[in-house]
């Protein structure tokens, strides 16, 4: 018998004396186990998927909110109204880190942002930096309402994609905040919201029933397209403070398209037999890439025209501003591309299913 | 590592300055703007300046945008104080009245949970843990497994509900955002001082608290009261004493931050309930119907040993100490019995002889 049974036993005989259970003590999950941290990160999620908690299943009955690991419990409430319980639907290899590395970039809006740089500017430059900053501030929270269910809808066996789409949350959160904070901060205010829908029809964001056709709208197409925006802050901004924000911005926003990406490779890898339908939510996020709901840079909106403002240097130059914005636009079909590709749905391109608009775009 | 190609140096300093080389096409045709946009705004000239603790969000309440509606009927996610677009389909939020989520402290909170955060894998010195006798480290993971397991109910709650409120009370949303980021981090520095000092997670709970949170669906308030005032309370407690009886700087740090957290949801929960009471009439009467249920499923479930026979091992040092430390945890359920009741009177909800026995007991501790 080992010292640790021995004590366990002097324990509940002397537990029997004073009238304690520590029925507890005899129902735990593997013991044993001391993660390390590293020296330089400190002890990360990674660390401590070791053993048996670090076995994370391809699916579960976990339907009580038992942590995973933990021992069970016969006659726990089914307390959990989990619909993912199956590990491709959720999963990605890197969710662990990009969570911490999501903990280590938090950032404020009130004080990272020198504000103090912020100077007057032209009307017309001032009217279309609210008028981005209007669109910013109504679509970046969408990315923290629905990740939110998801998170709800999650099985704690997958907490580390929960945990992750927590932090996105978060970050979300301080982009509606400080969009909002520069709209207030230099003489303007808010101004048009969208003219299109962003959200509640079929084929949106928050309509999804399944959380890879949610995370390929939202992490791919949507969050993509308003990466490169953000790339290009230096190009739109008028001072420090903008640069700044479009920069840490742009660092979080890096984060959630890296998430989706690696999620979609992996269900890629692990159930190819997905990999039409997931050309199916594709087809409907291109689509929605080129017309623009989600994409300030897509032809025609009052976002697409402010940012032409704001790229030529105001309405005098808004000719010039355009051909930038093509020149985004570009980019954008780019990066997007080479992220579908990264994914493994590259296909796409090659054989003619992509939108032919997009494929214009990318070319061009 | 993220899309981003740098590493940054600093938790908050942005990435450094790239060139971005557009290739331009000159030749394209530009078509005319038309600038419909331009004049749309429903206030201009707003200046607001940083004050003493930064570009608050509290400090954006000015003019219009201050103005915040008892009731809020745009059913999409326009801004409030934006320039309204007819013709844009209903989203279907439920929450719409500014008393169903509704706290003064929320924006405040909000920026005060974004100054105070904080990194478990990197904030708590990890490399103070010892080994602990058997018994205490048993009593350490099962109360982590019971603490951690509690935070995954906090996130999972705030996380249905936030798709539920509307846009006109974003300061709410942003704090309810902030407190799901802070229970995540409280799920995960738990699991991680479980599985850190040759322990390991210990028994699942028997989860009725928890149900009794997840199903309540009626109303943001109701769920308030249970996750905020009744359980958040008991947590907040725990975390204190967790802090006086840590057996190393790491358990200190990490209860003394959850500590901090705690309290700010706490603030909100409350400020929240008070005001949904002094702007509903029967509301006060709804709790007391949701409390006297609650406190009886909670007493019950305090029944279970999981958590109380645990906190009495760390806090009299070990199985042998328990009687002692059992001693402490009636003191401390004292405590929270009475911050609890203090709290309930001061929402207006005064809880008199219905308070069940199963918890009035404590008062004499």
């Amino acid at each position: 018998m080992s010292t640790q049974q021995q004590s366990l036993e002097a324990v509940k005989d002397y537990a029997d004396d004073y009238d304690l259970k520590l029925d507890w003590l005899d129902t735990r999950g593997e013991w044993g186990i001391k993660a390390t941290p590293d020296a330089r990160k400190g002890l990360t999620l990674e660390d401590i998927q070791t053993g048996s908690y670090g076995e994370v299943p391809d699916h579960t009955d976990n339907m009580t909110g038992r942590l995973r690991g933990a021992a069970q419990r016969e006659g726990a409430y089914r307390t959990g109204g989990y619909t993912v319980r199956t590990k491709s639907d959720i999963w990605l290899t890197n969710a662990a880190m990009l969570y911490e590395e999501a903990l280590q970039r938090q950032w404020s809006s009130a004080t990272d942002i020198p504000w103090d740089t912020i100077k007057p500017l032209p009307d017309d430059v001032e009217r279309a930096q609210c008028q981005l900053a209007t669109f910013l501030t109504e679509v970046e929270f969408v990315a923290a309402d629905v990740p939110g269910k998801w998170v709800a809808a999650t099985s704690p066996d997958y907490f580390e994609p929960r945990m992750f789409l927590i932090t996105q949350i978060m970050d979300e959160s301080r982009h509606l905040d400080v969009f909002r904070k520069r709209a207030f901060a230099n003489g303007g205010g808010l101004m048009q919201r969208p003219d299109v829908t962003t959200s509640g029809v079929v084929g949106s964001i928050d309509l999804s029933k399944d959380f890879t056709e949610m995370s390929s709208r939202l992490h791919i197409s949507g969050e993509g397209a308003v990466l490169t925006i953000f790339r290009m802050g230096e190009l739109m901004a008028y001072n420090e403070a903008e640069k700044y924000m479009y920069r840490l911005c742009g660092q979080d926003e890096s984060r959630h398209v890296a998430f989706g990406v690696m999620h979609m490779r992996y269900l890629a890898e692990t159930e190819p037999e997905r990999k039409a339908e997931v050309h199916a939510y594709l087809d409907e996020g291109e689509r929605a890439l080129v017309a623009g709901n989600q994409n300030p840079a897509a032809r025609d909106t009052a976002q697409s025209e402010a940012l032409a403002v704001l790229l030529g240097g105001g309405q005098k130059h808004y000719d010039e501003g355009y051909k930038k914005l093509l020149a985004i636009r570009k980019r954008q079909s780019r990066e997007y591309i080479q992220r579908i590709k990264s994914a493994g749905f590259g296909e796409r391109f090659e054989n003619g299913r992509a939108n032919p608009e997009l494929m214009e775009y990318a070319k061009a | 590592m993220a899309e981003s190609e740098e590493k940054q140096p600093t938790k908050t300093t942005p990435p450094p300055r790239r060139r971005r080389n557009l290739k331009i096409d000159h030749d394209v045709e530009v078509p005319e703007p038309g600038y419909a946009w331009m004049p749309r705004t429903l206030e201009w000239g707003v200046r607001v300046k940083p004050g003493a603790k930064g570009m608050t969000m509290q400090g954006l309440n000015v003019g219009i945008y201050g103005e915040i509606p008892d009731r809020w009927d745009e059913q999409t996610r326009m801004p409030r104080g934006a320039y309204p677009m007819a013709g844009i389909p209903p989203i279907g939020f439920a929450l719409r009245e500014k008393r169903e989520v509704w706290a003064d402290n929320a924006a405040d909170l909000y920026e005060e949970a974004i100054q105070r955060r904080w990194i478990p894998a990197s904030d708590i010195p990890w490399n103070t843990l010892e080994p602990l006798p058997d018994d205490v480290e048993a009593a350490m993971c099962q109360l982590c497994t019971e603490l951690s397991q509690a935070a995954n109910v906090e996130f999972e709650t705030i996380g249905y509900w936030l798709q539920h409120m509307s846009y006109g009370y974003h300061e709410v949303k942003l704090f309810l955002a902030s407190n799901m980021f802070d229970a995540g981090r409280h799920h995960e520095a738990f699991r991680k001082r479980a599985l850190a000092n040759g322990g390991g997670l210990g028994i699942e709970s028997k989860g009725e608290i928890n149900r009794m949170i997840l199903e309540s669906k009626g109303g943001w308030s109701e769920t308030s009261l249970l996750l905020h005032l009744l359980r958040g309370l008991f947590i907040q407690t725990i975390y204190r004493y967790g802090e006086r009886f840590a057996h190393n700087p790491a358990e200190k740090v990490m209860f003394a931050r959850a500590l901090q957290d705690k309290a700010r949801h706490t603030a909100y929960g409350l400020q929240h309930l008070r005001y949904a009471v002094t702007h509903k009439q029967d509301k006060a009467l709804v709790f007391q119907q949701l409390l006297n249920i609650g406190e009886r499923v909670f007493a019950r479930e305090l029944q279970e040993p999981v958590v109380l026979e645990p906190l009495a091992v760390i806090f009299g040092g070990g199985i042998e100490g328990a009687k002692a430390g059992m001693r402490e945890v009636h003191h401390m359920m004292g405590d929270f019995v009475r911050s609890y009741l203090a709290s309930t009177d001061w929402i207006g909800v005064h809880r008199g002889r219905a308070f069940p026995k199963g918890l009035s007991r404590y008062l004499e501790a």
